[in-house]
């Protein structure tokens, strides 16, 4: 009787570390697919930089989050800004390989 | 192996009648809990019962079964067994491996006491049939030891009545209170707890990431969406810059002295066609794929300073092939700045004794006459190694006053009112290292030393009279800015001399009404506009009668008319976009931000103008800023 009843208690349990890797993967997903959506702001935002002939990374740079500044490599050359940028690592390991990138055209004031 | 049969064992303390009833009322309300009836047993010590007519499959099933090892009868929902007291267990045990979902067997109280006690059976639910409240200590003894023992546990109170018994003996649904009861107590008591927390966590595992991606793809979607804005603003912005840049080509002169064309020069279609490559470019450097793109120029006339790109296109939701419409619009301008900058320096002269325009030198403003011969000065003091600095010119009463408040000695700073600096003809001037030489040849530049204790303290003597009406006119100066003198060669030789006349009776910039004449009409006298202005001026019916002008399609007239009302704006607003813009769009709306309206057709109408004084060398070309409008 206690041993069938214990049975759903000793799953639940083992069930734990299952539940939370899951988690973990879910943010993880949506950390990444959050860093795609900062990095394209960042691009558009040096890329606007650049029209005005200003300079892309500090502008890039101010339209990310406080976190997310030193997550992020910025380069420009001829009106194109690239960012790319890392998410947050929640997963070891996996984080670093999740880099992504963006880029962002328009006329540099120099053309 | 499979699970052991689930048993719930049914007792009722002596005294307390109906307790096989109570039992096969709970085994009935088992077998009829799923859709199909299952087949359950109850069991009772001795006795012996007959089949009914009326029984379930699952009890025929059951008692084909067990006949000839146990006495048994399939009565309508249950199937009924006898237990030999002396061998109950043994009876069970059979029962448990008959094929039924669920055993209910009724014992006497030691016997159910020996069963509910036992952990290596196979109980899932013990019930006690007792009379509250004269056996209330007994059934609370009997209840509290069977939660130690972490047992589902159930009292039953009442008997039920005669025909409950009977239906319930007959294996059918007692019906009313007894059967609701049994139903209640059935479903507590049998709740399902093995194996289930395994689905459970492989469910919640399945959702959370399903719910990641689904949260991942939502965003990538709207991510579709935001970057075919974003390419929008990048296309736009990106023309706006081409525009910005070739806005002064607009305005130098389609051929050279020599007469081959002049390379710089744009006409308006290259203006336009530029522009709109450059956006067409942006689209697709910002990866935007074939979508529907238009390019298009609002206000603004000829030389609009406004564009505007409209992109459609698919974006990807949830994978391939399931693309969505999507639409996006930006509108982006290369206009003149909205506001002045803090440190703008007005171009006319106001508050003080002089209010002609301003010329400056280092950063300080005086008489363009005086700039002139200033420049005159200065280079010959550079040739014997004097660096000249100009620490003062011009200075409004305003001014005055804040230097004599903090200096109220009239020795040192003239009182507010009484200082020739008001007239825009005096300087001050250093290091004083300089100040014999300046003692020695200022004169010979138009110079005078004012006064003998102030040795910096220079006044241009060789114009006209400080603080006088010819001095306000005296706007010959070199720089070739401001200057009233020459005028740009577009102006037709019939409209030279009104604009030259008209300039200097109202002390306004005559290269400013000249170009302001070429974008308002073209020089021709008879144009209307859609809006309803007039003449070579384009004055609106009520402005031309608030200046006294009759006929705006009077060239000579509608120009002087002009002048008039230009100087009015530039002494109101002090700068000369401002007085521009109130000019097209009316002084309220410029009053109303203190800046050029950001109407398209204003920014394009003060653009064009200040870029044709600036391709007719009368001022710097305008520095126009890219921006986003929408």
């Amino acid at each position: 009787m206690s041993l069938q009843r214990g049975q759903a208690s000793v799953e639940l349990l083992a069930g734990i570390p299952a539940l939370v890797a899951a988690a973990l993967i879910a943010l993880q997903v949506v950390a990444a697919a959050y860093t795609v959506h900062l990095a394209d702001g960042a691009a558009e935002a040096g890329a606007l930089a650049v029209a005005a002939g200003r300079e892309a990374e500090p502008a890039a740079r101010a339209a990310l989050p406080g976190w997310a500044r030193e997550r992020v490599r910025v380069s420009a050359a001829g009106g194109r800004v690239a960012v790319a940028a890392r998410p947050p690592a929640l997963l070891p390991g996996i984080a670093s390989r999740l880099e992504v990138a963006s880029s962002a055209w328009a006329l540099p004031a120099d053309e | 192996m499979s699970d052991p049969v689930p048993l719930l064992a049914v007792t009722a303390l002596p005294g307390a009648g109906g307790g096989l009833a109570i039992a096969a009322a709970l085994a009935i309300a088992a077998a009829r809990r799923g859709g199909a009836p299952e087949g359950v047993i109850l069991c009772e010590l001795g006795g012996a019962r007959r089949p009914t007519l009326l029984a379930s499959a699952a009890a025929r099933e059951i008692e084909a079964g067990l006949t000839g090892e146990l006495p048994v009868a399939a009565r309508g929902a249950l199937c009924w067994v006898g237990l030999d007291p002396g061998s109950w267990r043994d009876g069970l045990d059979r029962c448990s491996v008959s094929g039924a979902s669920l055993v209910v067997p009724f014992l006497d109280p030691s016997r159910w006491r020996e069963l509910v006690a036992e952990v290596d059976s196979s109980p899932r639910g013990a019930v006690l049939r007792a009379d509250v409240p004269r056996r209330r200590a007994l059934a609370g003894l009997v209840a509290a030891e069977a939660r130690r023992d972490g047992m589902p546990f159930g009292v039953v109170t009442k008997a039920p009545g005669i025909v409950p018994t009977r239906r319930a003996m007959a294996g059918l649904e007692p019906g009313g209170a007894t059967g609701a009861r049994a139903s209640r107590l059935v479903t507590r008591l049998l709740r399902r707890e093995q194996g289930q927390a395994l689905p459970l966590v492989v469910g919640l595992a399945a959702m959370l990431v399903l719910a990641g991606l689904a949260i991942a793809m939502l965003g990538a979607a709207a991510s579709g969406g935001a970057r075919l804005q974003r390419a929008a603003d990048l296309a736009a912005v990106s023309a706006g810059r081409s525009m910005r840049d070739d806005h002064p080509r607009l305005f130098a002169p389609a051929r050279l002295a020599a007469g081959r064309p002049n390379p710089v020069h744009l006409d308006p279609a290259a203006y336009r066609t530029r522009a709109r490559r450059v956006a067409l470019r942006a689209v697709r450097a910002n990866a935007i794929t074939a979508p529907s793109i238009r390019v298009s120029f609002p206000g603004g006339g000829d030389v609009p300073t406004r564009v505007r790109v409209a992109l459609r296109g698919e974006i990807e939701v949830g994978g391939a092939g399931s693309g969505e419409a999507a639409r996006a619009v930006a509108v982006a301008e290369a206009g003149v700045p909205a506001a002045p900058a803090a440190d703008a320096r007005p171009s006319v002269a106001r508050g003080g004794g002089y209010s002609g325009p301003l010329a400056y030198r280092q950063g300080e403003p005086m008489r363009p006459d005086v700039a002139t011969a200033f420049d005159r000065l200065a280079a010959a003091a550079a040739r014997h190694g004097h660096a000249l600095v100009v620490n003062s010119g011009f200075r409004s009463d305003a001014e005055q006053a804040a230097l004599f408040a903090a200096n109220p000695d009239p020795r040192w700073v003239a009182p507010p009112g009484t200082s020739l600096h008001r007239c825009g003809t005096e300087l001050d001037l250093g290091p004083s290292s300089s100040y014999g030489w300046l003692a020695a040849k200022a004169r010979r530049f138009g110079f005078l030393r004012r006064y003998a204790w102030e040795p910096w303290h220079y006044g241009y003597v060789a114009g006209p009279s400080p603080c006088s009406a010819a001095g306000d006119r005296a706007s010959r100066s070199g720089d070739g800015r401001l200057a009233g003198g020459g005028l740009p060669s577009f102006v037709p030789s019939r409209y030279r001399a009104p604009i030259a006349l008209a300039a200097s009776r109202w002390n306004v910039p005559a290269a400013l009404l000249a170009a302001q004449l070429m974008a308002e009409s073209g020089f021709n006298p008879f144009a209307v506009s859609a809006a309803g202005a007039q003449g070579i001026a384009q004055f609106m019916p009520a402005t031309a009668a608030a200046y006294g002008l009759r006929d705006p399609f009077d060239p000579r007239r509608a120009i002087g008319a002009q002048a008039r009302l230009m100087a009015d704006l530039l002494r109101r607003f002090g700068q000369i976009p401002l007085a521009l813009a109130a000019y097209n769009a009316g002084p309220a709306a410029v009053e109303g931000c203190g800046c050029v309206p950001p109407y398209a057709e204003t920014q394009a109408y003060v653009a064009r103008i200040l870029g044709l004084l600036g391709g007719a060398g009368r001022l710097a070309p305008p520095e126009l800023e890219v921006r986003l409008v929408r």
